[in-house]
């Protein structure tokens, strides 16, 4: 979707793969006008799959295709002065910079930040790290699974008698990227309502990730537990959170107050295991929790998930079927909201992509803009807005400054 | 200098958990005035369970997951189920920007304190809801949780080892930090909306459609290539090494994770860990006959990391240009050197538990430093400057609240509000 709250601010985006395109998304899903500005080869995250087999020629991944919806694209290149000069005319006109380069590369590219500011006074700049613009390590290197097991997120999952269990995905890069988002709005409200003037926002992902534990970090200074990991319960306590094997596949279940757990009683019929001493109260759930569980297990082994689902939320107890991404795709509620919207990807065709992760009701959305081929909109942004003439397009062309796909 | 807000904006926060108190606690880091709202029967689920201690304990002021959440906010008690208590709600509403609630769809309307009820007393207000599964569909009054939201996004069913059917639930409740994220960010954008046109509006913010959004790789990849995602593991589908490992360290549960893409990461890996003769082995000579023969490569650096310690390994591998990390648990996140030397963490006295060190603000603001020093509140322990202060009230009428059960400071035995 594109909302248009956000429609008079202007972007200038210089990111790539995941953490700072999903920033800029955010930005532009809601109405600001992103140009993303990419070398005359494309950003790295063009090269990232998944790819479409019968389309290897595309100027783009799935990935992209989902992560830069709304963009403007545009090519630079930052080596060349011509290049450098035309994304300085480029920033002077934005109310944001966001880039997710090494610390230090802006600089590099001549494109010091300190001076960036000092120049455009309306302008503020978002920096997407591994580990933040400053401290020992700012050059170091992370990926998905270091990350996460840096950050915390890894350690309290799995079985006792395993290695702890990574998180899928690239969850973390995007949770860096929806920091980055707020602080882009930050910046902006700070300049119209109290600062009057741009800054520096510095979104380290490492902190990002920390931040999204579930404070054990704050935990552990209260009581001095340890959270290790639990096995198929999310963790140890006065409650049951657990995945559990059913007949169909498996249900993944969330039992914590007193009245959850007379609702799994009564699903159950079991009304009798509510006065059981072992298990009367949360303290002695905890206590008694192998012997809980094993019943539970037991009842989950003969019954369907979806069973179990309507079952559980009848009686108010958050019971869910564990989907495959598959079945999230087909998942009627997602159908019935129109969720998934389809685009017409100029590379892959119709694609379902996931929908704004969030609804303005002041008015109506538009039709997501799928993300630009490689330096589609060069003659729009440098042409109209900048005033660069046809004949200079075509040298820029010739030097290599800026390509098209 | 001063905050994002410099207490321009202010928040009026009915919501429980995490995912809404985390939206109202980064307002509060930005300088916003936070006033939470808790149900003297109803309080928030956060604080844990009254029977957790002996009254004299104060065990509801002593979760660590409520007093992280909901730093630098104001806290106030209503009874919700009795009208005064609403017609209150509705005279902070009056002078607030923002409301955040996050009750399953049907709570606010038997309160009656919808946004077409709220608008006309405040047309300024913006009002954010954010139910589970959003309002609308079948699954519109089901009940959702933090970990529930993020097994019904598709995650959870991703969260295996390489070789087994078993998911497991993230460690986090990714569903309620996600929400919170996005409803921070759906927040500041309504913000900017309104400084345009003058007027607030509702934002509706299902909690699993934030999440969903953070798999559209895989989405795409079945889409693409018509087969649903294997589960991975602590593995990649086209790279090895990549994994988690035990490190020497006697009793310590120590861990490392690693990675090597590159050749040049593999052969620096190799040099790293003396293991130098597996680099021209010729089952490891090549991407693919290491990923053929990952079973092998991964106990051939088992074996080499079970006589070198975590940090050690870490450091050797990171010198070569390896992914490398320590697998932290918590204590071990606090003590993390990077973290240190940026003062991530921050140090806040409060009442009853004393002072601790709190995750900080990630976004770090050049220009509009994050507002970091109050601790969360004791239940109801802003009455009287709220009432007093806010709403103009005399000592007189906020004892004669009190008396009323209206408010009060005294957490009172559970009541099912819903």
């Amino acid at each position: 979707m594109r909302y248009r709250a956000l429609n008079d601010i202007k972007v200038v985006d210089l990111t790539q793969y995941i953490a700072g395109p999903y920033a800029t998304k955010l930005l532009a899903e809601f109405g600001a006008n992103v140009i993303k500005v990419e070398p005359p080869a494309g950003e790295g995250g063009r090269r990232v799959g998944p790819f479409r087999p019968d389309t290897p020629a595309a100027d783009r991944g799935a990935l992209f295709a989902f992560l830069n919806t709304n963009k403007l694209g545009v090519t630079l290149d930052l080596k060349h002065p011509r290049g450098r000069a035309l994304m300085r005319a480029l920033i002077g006109e934005a109310d944001l910079l966001v880039e997710n380069f090494a610390p230090g590369t802006l600089a590099r590219l001549g494109l010091e930040p300190s001076e960036l500011l000092e120049a455009f006074p309306r302008l503020s700049i978002v920096s997407i790290s591994n580990f933040g613009q400053d401290g020992a390590e700012r050059g170091g290197l992370l990926n998905d699974l270091t990350l996460f097991a840096r950050g915390g997120w890894t350690f309290p999952v799995g079985e006792r008698d395993r290695a702890p269990l990574t998180p899928p995905g690239s969850l973390a890069q995007y949770v860096g990227g929806l920091y980055g988002a707020v602080g882009a709005m930050q910046a902006i409200l700070a300049r119209d309502l109290t600062a009057h003037r741009g800054q520096h926002v510095d979104i380290s992902l490492l902190e990002a990730t920390v931040a999204t534990m579930i404070y054990e970090t704050v935990a552990f200074q209260y009581n001095g537990i340890l959270r290790e990991r639990a096995g198929r319960r999310f963790a140890v306590g006065p409650f049951l959170i657990v995945t559990l094997e059913c007949r169909d596949g498996y249900a993944g279940l969330q039992c914590v107050t007193d009245k959850q757990f007379e609702g799994l009683c009564n699903l159950m019929e079991r009304p009798e295991l509510r006065t059981d001493e072992r298990f009367s109260s949360a303290l002695k759930r905890m206590v008694n929790n192998d012997a809980l569980l094993e019943i539970v297990a037991a009842f989950f082994l003969e019954h369907d998930r979806k069973w179990l689902y309507r079952e559980g939320q009848a009686r108010a107890i958050p019971i869910v079927p564990i989907p495959s991404v598959a079945e999230v795709l087909e998942w009627e509620q997602t159908r019935a909201r129109g969720y998934f919207e389809t685009i017409d990807d100029p590379a892959l065709g119709p694609i379902r992509i996931p929908g704004a992760p969030l609804r303005l009701h002041s008015h109506r959305a538009e039709a997501t803009r799928p993300a630009p081929r490689l330096g589609e909109h060069n003659r729009e942004v440098l042409g109209a807005r900048l005033g660069v003439g046809a004949h200079e397009l075509k040298s820029l062309a010739d030097a290599g400054v800026i390509a098209e796909a | 200098m001063g905050t994002v807000f410099d207490k321009k904006i202010r928040v009026l926060d009915l919501s429980m958990g995490w995912a809404g108190p985390l939206a109202g606690q980064m307002l509060a880091e930005m300088g916003a005035e936070v006033i939470k709202v808790e149900d003297t029967h109803y309080f928030d689920w956060w604080r844990g369970s009254l029977s957790m201690g002996p009254p004299e304990a104060q065990p509801i002021e002593r979760a660590a997951t409520f007093n992280t959440a909901n730093r630098g906010k104001l806290g106030v008690t209503l009874d919700l189920l009795n009208p005064r208590g609403i017609e209150l709600v509705k005279r902070i509403v009056a002078h607030a920007d923002i409301l955040i609630e996050n009750y399953s769809p049907g709570v606010m309307e038997r309160f009656g304190l919808t946004y077409e009820i709220l608008a006309p007393i405040n047309p300024r207000l913006i009002m954010i809801s954010m139910p589970s599964f959003g309002y609308g569909g079948p699954e519109t009054f089901s009940r959702g949780y933090g970990n529930t939201v993020e097994a019904m996004a598709g995650v959870t069913g991703l969260a295996r080892y390489h070789d087994s059917r078993q998911p497991y639930t993230l460690s986090n409740a990714l569903g309620d930090p996600v929400g919170g994220l996005t409803g921070t960010f759906g927040i500041l954008a309504a913000i900017y909306e309104r400084e345009k046109t003058g007027r607030g509006q509702w934002i509706e913010l299902a909690q699993v459609e934030g999440v969903i959004p953070l798999l559209a790789g895989q989405i795409l990849e079945y889409q693409v290539t018509g087969k649903v995602p294997a589960p991975r593991g602590n593995r990649h589908p086209d790279f090895a090494p990549h994994g988690i490992f035990r490190c020497a360290g006697g009793e310590a549960d120590a861990w490392i994770a690693l990675a090597a893409h590159r050749e040049d990461q593999w052969r620096g890996l190799a040099r790293a860990l003396g293991i130098e003769h597996l680099a021209s082995d010729p089952r490891f000579l090549a991407a693919a006959s290491r990923k053929a023969n990952e079973d092998a490569l991964d106990a051939a650096i088992g074996a080499a990391l079970a006589a070198i310690s975590a940090d050690d390994a870490v450091a050797r591998l990171s010198a070569a240009g390896v992914y490398a990390a320590p697998v932290n648990s918590a204590p071990a996140v606090l003590g993390d050197s990077q973290l240190q030397e940026r003062g991530y963490f921050v140090p806040i006295e409060r009442a009853v538990v004393g002072t601790h060190l709190y995750p900080g603000a990630v976004a770090r603001m050049s220009a509009t430093p994050a507002a970091q020093e109050a601790p969360a509140p004791l239940l109801g322990e802003h009455n009287g400057a709220v009432f007093r202060g806010l709403l103009e009230m005399t000592d007189a009428e906020i004892a004669e609240l009190e008396a009323a059960g209206v408010i009060g400071t005294a957490p009172r035995t559970y009541r099912k509000a819903s």
